[in-house]
């Protein structure tokens, strides 16, 4: 496995599409998060615009092998092996993205909550960062379910993943969307609440979306 | 490894491009896939080597596999040893291990100046040829090959050819396509035809039982224990099934087809008891009528007879290597 991820990590790497994804959510960081504003406000702003990048790099990930070079790797390490290698990229290059991130809201942004009460940082960023997860993993969720082997065709890949993206992020239900709205409602008052009923809920998602998407990657051409 | 009532078919309601695939194949075996464009043979290798899942029925005993695509056109961001050495770690090699068989593998196919070259930038030949290595560097159990032949120029055809009758010596085993009969002929132990999506097993041609006879061949004069016949450590038989017949002062004239030549000469001594090599010898072309004229570019050393080549010791099989360069093609 450590080979595969070797392999796809390098393949990510040296095919610089994951510039875009990078460049825009750098873009919307720098647009959102304002000097001086309520740190949770802005953990809940940097953990929710994860969740599309998430996505993308899923999709990016999956598309990146021209179909013979992925039957010469299946053929070595089995096509489930293979694909779950190129999910697993995706979620470390987007938790590695969420980093900069958690670290760039923490240096602007003001440990005060929107009525000036003070915020503890370090449980502040804790939350944050676990809401992170939580968009990540929901993002690589529906990047497995929404990109070959299930949705074959980009044609209907890439409209329903992006649907899936913005119903997860807005709809009340979406674990996504209760972590981000649980520290969005919390910097009203300096209330830090982590979010571990939201990760408990994503969890057993993003790793039966994974599954599913690995074991049809042997049933599928 | 058995295949057991294997079906396979695309869609939930597809038609069946193969049903009922009853098949057992031992270990060191070379099997040949016949079938027309479209008749599942692509299907079924994929099924062999375990990139396709079977709809029905089971795969048993998949040694580790590697696969030769027919066409690699590869637009990956790594260089040909880059490429080479992550497969190379995939198939469980060190990173170490895998760069040297890699540039190894790529000096073998004469494609030893590419290995820093970016896979975008290469010939479709040679791009074929780090397919071909990428599989090759694994030394795995199972080789299946689509079409790998395709796209090669000739001296790496017989590189090829080599690599398989290696492979086989190793007790690996070798499944293939390619729409040349005469490819590997005579050395093939089962040959199948696909047709409408059933695996039958196939008598041999006729242009596979010309191209055994007339194609270039090797005669190699043993001794050894009277009585006795060579035995490979590793394999059930000898590299290329040669034909063993008695030879003069009491040796054993084997003659093999010329690809299995060099691994025969490597199984003969590594074998235990030893057997000492007197000669080995191109074998002359058949003659008569239907015998194809020996090719211009490459005329047969002294015109008539087979041209000796005396080799001086036990443990200098590679001065044979020349000898499967002969080519006698209709």
């Amino acid at each position: 496995m450590t080979a595969l991820l070797r392999y796809q990590a390098a393949l990510l790497i040296g095919s610089h599409r994951w510039l875009p994804p990078v460049i825009l959510y750098g873009a919307y960081l720098a647009v959102g998060i304002q000097a001086g504003g309520p740190i949770l406000d802005a953990y809940g702003f940097a953990a929710a615009g994860l969740l599309p990048i998430a996505v993308w790099l899923a999709r990016i990930c999956v598309t990146n092998e021209p179909p013979a070079a992925r039957n010469c790797a299946a053929a070595a390490a089995g096509p489930g092996r293979v694909h779950l290698a190129s999910l697993l990229t995706a979620a470390f290059g987007t938790l590695l993205l969420a980093l900069p991130g958690t670290a760039f809201v923490a240096l602007v942004s003001d440990p005060r909550s929107s009525d000036h009460h003070a915020v503890p940082v370090v449980s502040a960023t804790g939350a944050g960062l676990l809401s992170a997860l939580v968009c990540v993993l929901l993002g690589i969720a529906i990047g497995a379910l929404c990109n070959w082997p299930v949705l074959r065709s980009p044609g209907s890949a890439i409209p329903a993943g992006l649907l899936a993206a913005l119903l997860l992020s807005v709809v009340g239900a979406s674990p996504a969307n209760a972590a981000v709205t649980g520290l969005v409602t919390g910097s009203d008052h300096g209330t830090v609440s982590i979010p571990w009923l939201p990760l408990a809920g994503t969890v057993p998602i993003a790793v039966a979306a994974v599954a599913a998407a690995c074991a049809l990657s042997s049933r599928r051409t | 490894m058995r295949l057991d009532g294997v079906g396979r078919r695309y869609g939930v309601r597809g038609p069946w491009v193969l049903r009922d695939v009853q098949l057992e194949v031992p270990a060191s075996a070379l099997v040949r896939i016949e079938g027309t464009n479209g008749s599942g043979k692509s299907t079924l290798l994929r099924l062999f080597a375990g990139i396709d899942r079977p709809t029905t029925g089971r795969i048993t005993g998949r040694p580790r596999t590697a696969y030769v695509p027919e066409r690699f056109p590869a637009a990956l961001p790594f260089t040909a040893v880059g490429y080479l050495t992550h497969l190379g770690r995939i198939h469980g090699l060190s990173g170490p291990e895998a760069a040297r068989r890699a540039a190894d593998w790529l000096d073998r196919f004469g494609a030893a100046g590419h290995g820093s070259t970016p896979l975008a930038e290469l010939s479709k030949g040679t791009s074929q040829k780090v397919a071909v290595a990428q599989a090759l560097l694994a030394e795995p159990g199972l080789l299946v090959l689509d079409e790998a032949w395709t796209g090669l120029d000739q001296g790496a055809r017989e590189v090829l050819d080599r690599a398989v009758a290696e492979r086989l010596a190793d007790g690996g085993t070798v499944v293939f396509v390619d729409h040349d009969p005469r490819r590997l002929a005579g050395a093939a132990d089962a040959r199948y035809r696909v047709a409408d999506g059933r695996l039958v097993p196939e008598e041999r041609g006729r242009a596979e039982e010309t191209a055994a006879v007339t194609g270039p061949r090797v005669i190699i004069e043993v001794e050894g224990a009277p009585g006795t016949v060579p035995r490979p450590a590793h394999a059930p038989h000898l590299p290329g099934r040669p034909d063993i017949a008695p030879g003069p002062d009491g040796a054993l004239r084997l003659t093999v087809a010329a690809a299995h030549s060099d691994a025969l000469l490597r199984a003969l001594l590594t074998a235990r008891p030893t057997w000492h090599i007197r000669s080995v010898l191109a074998s002359p072309p058949p003659g008569g009528p239907g015998a194809p004229p020996a090719d211009p570019g490459h005329p047969r050393p002294s015109g008539h007879g087979p041209a000796p080549h005396h080799v001086p010791s036990p443990g200098h099989d590679a001065a044979l290597a020349h000898h499967s360069d002969d080519e006698a093609r209709p």
